[in-house]
């Protein structure tokens, strides 16, 4: 790790790279993941009795079921169960903000991938034959496939129908000062629309996993998901069954990205599961998740803002509408933090109004995806002010530098605001990226330029939800400090940061600590979301560490005949006057099981003093430089390099950290230059990874992260977690990156390059 | 556009002799079954994992008589004679070691589904350039994707295994350069 200082602003700055990784990471196996020999949640293939599941799906968007016949299913070979609308026991409808999402649909279909029935049979290839032996007769009914039309057509919720007829879920605007005054006054303003697409999340391992049933009627889960006890309640509900019937148990998941926050095969399986008595295992296949999973909100919005003669930003007007598609899902949620990205959280703007609607369509079903609507506003804000630097005749930089808040400002929403770094170090540390030396270039085949954006986010799920988290530490018989969260581990380092949380809090080696996620009948730590892990599980530790060592050591002194005093925490015991007094393992077996056990749950902090609670309270910044390549001939863009500064507080893992970001990046990538899952009359046109096109190794660029770290000594909450932090200002630098090699400047994402291509050519007309 | 993948009628099953991992095994599989779907259904070989089922992801990938192959596109009747090889069956290879602790050093996975994969494909291609052949280790995983990590951590694990002294010999190629912003 390097030490450097830029422009004196910035006291500390950390390359992490390669040597950072290799000498932080983890003593703790990762061979095992290499080896095979994890078990994933849809590798459970040896349990006895093990059927499998299939679900049938609609072949409509948008149409009344008027029949569904499975009575020739359930004579198929191997058949043991075939379930419908009517054999729910209990609530039919599922989702995390509103259960508006059937398990089976009743009477109409609202997406492609709509569930209609599902089949337990012996082998896959029998359950999927049974599935082509259900007969389901449709009325097609008019497909609302434009967002931008949707209210205007008939509710396909029919809850909505009586209330006015609209495909409007939510409308809601924030505001501050006087727009209209503010805009009167400005000189330069910038008008655009900008439009960003329905990505998919794509993790590598497709929804899946096994529903175990207990024989007294509860029932076990293991699936792929991201909140356990969240899971149990809505799996209770549908199951009719009490909450304590219902448990999730967790397993490795191969990625989730907010793809596996709802609800996907756990009903079909549980029901199934109930219904035979066996356990039954369903894994979607990557059609099927294609068509039936959930995706990123595409938005569609108009931004107006304006700045004065002196480059201050004083208007700043948007109305953005998102397509949540057939279900809610988390699209409020979604909404919700799309507008406070989008009232640009890290600058200064006198008056704002913005406001954005959240409608639903026949275009399958949006929610939950890593940067959560915030780095949709972020590309749109960024861009902006671009345009606004180009009409003042000023640098980019230049016009940020001037409008950037300062620590001690108030947020954007007038909260208070806790900084790690002054965001104008931020900025320049970026602005002292080596990517600007290298100049524009043209080869005349390649066009180089360079770019940059910034980005802020805050941590935790943001205005009004209920977001705490709890946590458990006890000595296991085994002698090993065993550290209990509800979190799931889909791949975000979580495990390694705990764990090094804990050496550094007790003074212990990772070899001496147990760490056990996601267990619904643990802790409960609230959903595995909005990177509040980080921050609750270093709050949490913080509380608990103390009090948890006060009592081992208070124990470990009446064991050993010690001086309580004299004692201390180290590697593999307790120690005295340097020497080991005992092995946590004889500590452990001096008490009764359980015996050394401490709790501590908190409320995710909010900003203390605002009208309402409002989330964004730990603000974490990110600057990220882009150099790219563009092909004269074919308009094809490629990214080779990504610089990012971030500030996010100190780095507890560092090559988690790194990594977070450098998979981020990647996937804000994708949905810059290829990620889009197009949907025309409300089918998609991509149904596998051969024609939806995620980064390959020779997409990816090369990275540096630059960690800025001033964190104020006296901050409660140094810790942040940056698993969406790197995705948040990508977009904006890419487009930046290419207007400073094309002179276009491309507001619809993902670049398409034909159009860029045709508007290169409009350019090179009028030069 | 049938509602979902298509399926044969009711596959015919037949024993299908091959050898797994050094040893001699005969599976019944159905004409249509894939080498992904032999390994997968004894439950003993997790290694091999479904990503996309038509060639594209790599996390199925396997050693096919020593080439990295996708096992979904390998059909059961291809399969009789032939000698195939994953990463359960590697775990004493030199080559598979340096793979492994490559990636492991390096921090080059997270979720980690697609790691035994990416292994495969570099086994392979280490032992192609022992050979002698001019091969690219960063083109051996062209056919692997990875959605979590962005790829930096592989692009370092490569790096080291094409470094001079490695299992690898390096013939001053793209990969043994250590690439930095
Ligand atoms: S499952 Fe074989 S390549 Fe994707
Ligand atoms: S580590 Fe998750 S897909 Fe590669």
């Amino acid at each position: 790790m390097t030490s450097e200082n830029l422009q004196g602003a910035v006291r500390k700055l950390m390359t992490l790279d390669g040597n950072s990784v290799r000498n932080a990471t983890s003593k703790m196996d990762l061979a095992p993941r290499i080896e095979g020999g994890l078990a994933y949640a849809t590798d459970q293939r040896h349990l006895p009795g093990l059927l499998h599941g299939a679900i049938l799906r609609s072949t409509c968007a948008h149409a009344l079921i008027t029949r569904v016949d499975t009575s020739r299913a359930l004579n198929m070979p191997g058949v043991h169960a075939v379930i419908k609308a009517d054999d729910v026991p209990g609530l039919n409808r599922f989702g995390i903000v509103i259960r508006d999402q059937p398990v089976f649909c009743d009477d109409r279909v609202r997406y492609e991938g709509d569930a209609i029935a599902a089949v337990a049979a012996d082998t896959p290839e029998q359950a999927r034959a049974a599935l082509d032996a259900i007969e389901v007769d449709y009325q097609p009914l008019p497909v609302v496939s434009d967002a931008s039309l949707a209210e205007q057509q008939t509710a396909i919720h029919s809850s909505h129908e009586e209330h006015g007829g609209s495909n409007l879920l939510v409308r809601e605007t924030l505001e501050c000062g006087d727009i209209d005054d503010a805009l009167s006054r400005c000189t330069v303003i910038a008008e655009h629309h900008y439009q960003t697409p329905r990505q998919m999340h794509v993790f590598m391992e497709t929804e899946g996993g096994v529903a175990i049933p207990d024989g007294k009627g509860g029932v076990l889960f293991r699936v792929g998901c991201q909140s356990g006890h969240r899971d149990v309640e809505q799996l209770a509900d549908i199951l009719g069954v009490a909450r304590e019937k219902v448990a999730v148990e967790s397993m490795a998941t191969g990625g989730a990205f907010g793809g596996k926050d709802e609800l996907t095969v756990q009903p079909a399986a549980g029901l199934l599961a109930l219904k035979t008595g066996r356990p039954v295992m369903i894994h979607l296949d990557r059609f099927e998740s294609c068509r039936a999973g959930i995706k990123r909100h595409p938005v569609s919005v108009k931004m107006t803002t304006g700045c004065d003669a002196a480059g201050r930003l004083l208007a700043h007007k948007v109305e953005a509408v998102l397509d949540t598609g057939a279900y809610a899902s988390l699209g409020p949620a979604v909404l919700e933090n799309y507008l406070d990205h989008a009232t640009a959280p890290l600058y200064r703007i006198e008056a704002y109004r913005v406001s954005g609607r959240l409608v639903y369509t026949n275009n399958g079903v949006c929610g939950a995806f890593r940067g959560f609507g915030g780095n949709q506003a972020t590309f749109a804000v960024e861009s902006q002010l671009d345009e606004l630097a180009r009409g003042l005749g000023i640098e980019p930089a230049t016009l940020r530098r001037i409008n950037l808040r300062s620590p001690g400002d108030a947020g954007s929403r007038n909260q208070t605001v806790r900084w790690t770094a002054p965001p104008a170090d931020v900025l320049a540390a970026a602005v002292a990226s080596p990517l600007w030396s290298r100049g524009d270039t043209d080869n005349g085949r390649w066009l180089t330029g360079t770019g940059m954006a910034m980005g802020a986010q805050g941590n935790g799920l943001g205005d009004g939800l209920p977001d705490s988290g709890g946590g458990r530490i006890s000595l296991s018989p085994a002698g090993r400090i065993c550290v209990e969260f509800g979190f799931t581990d889909y791949g975000q380092n979580i495990v390694e940061s705990i764990t090094r949380s804990v050496c550094n809090g007790v003074g212990c080696r990772e070899a001496d600590v147990e760490v056990v996620l996601g267990s619904s009948r643990g802790p409960d730590s609230g959903p595995t979301s909005a990177s509040r892990s980080t921050v609750l599980v270093h709050g949490v530790l913080a509380s608990i560490l103390p009090r948890w060592m006060d009592a081992v050591r208070g124990h470990a002194a009446r064991v050993s005949g010690q001086p309580e005093k004299g004692l201390e925490f180290g590697p593999g015991g307790i120690f005295s006057d340097g020497r080991q007094v005992l092995s946590y393992r004889e500590l452990a077996e001096s008490t009764n099981p359980g015996g050394m056990t401490a709790n501590a749950s908190q409320d995710f902090p909010v900003a203390p003093d605002s009208e309402h609670p409002v989330g964004r309270y730990l603000q974490l910044q990110i600057a990220t430089v882009a150099r790219v390549e563009v092909d004269r001939i074919t308009g094809r863009v490629r990214v080779t390099d990504l610089h990012h500064v971030t500030a996010a507080g100190p780095v507890i893992y560092p090559p988690g950290y790194l990594g977070q970001i450098e998979g981020a990046a990647v996937m804000g990538q994708g949905m810059t230059l290829t990620e889009d899952m197009t949907a025309h009359e409300g089918r998609y046109q991509a149904d596998n990874l051969d024609q939806y096109l995620i980064p390959t190794f020779h997409d990816a660029p090369l990275q540096r992260v630059d960690v800025l770290d001033n964190t104020p000594e006296d901050d409660p909450y140094p810790v942040r977690g940056v698993g969406e932090l790197g995705i948040e200002a990508v977009a904006p630098a890419i487009t930046a990156a290419i207007e400073a090699a094309t002179g276009v400047r491309v507001r619809r994402l993902p670049v398409d390059p034909g159009d860029l291509l045709v508007a290169m050519a409009a350019q090179e007309q009028n030069l | 556009m049938s509602d979902h993948y298509p399926l044969p009628e009711t596959p015919a099953q037949q024993n299908i002799s091959f050898e797994l991992n050094g040893e001699a095994v005969t599976r019944s599989a159905s004409d249509a079954g894939t080498l992904l779907d032999i390994l997968r259904e004894s439950g003993q070989i997790t290694s091999a994992r479904p990503g996309c089922r038509v060639g594209r992801c790599g996390a199925c990938q396997v050693l096919l008589d020593g080439c990295a192959v996708p096992s979904c596109l390998v059909m059961a009747w291809q399969l009789p004679g032939r000698h195939v090889q994953t990463v359960e069956g590697l775990n004493k290879d030199p080559d598979f070691l340096a793979v492994r602790d490559a990636l492991a050093s390096e921090s080059a996975l997270q979720c980690g589904y697609c790691t035994p994969g990416f292994a495969v494909s570099l086994v392979a291609g280490i032992r192609q350039r022992r050979q002698g052949s001019k091969v690219d280790l960063t083109e051996c995983v062209a056919g692997n994707l990875c959605r979590c990590t962005g790829y930096g951590g592989l692009r370092r694990a490569i790096a080291r295994l094409a470094a001079p002294g490695c299992a690898d010999e390096a013939d001053g190629r793209s990969t043994s350069e250590q690439e930095k912003l």
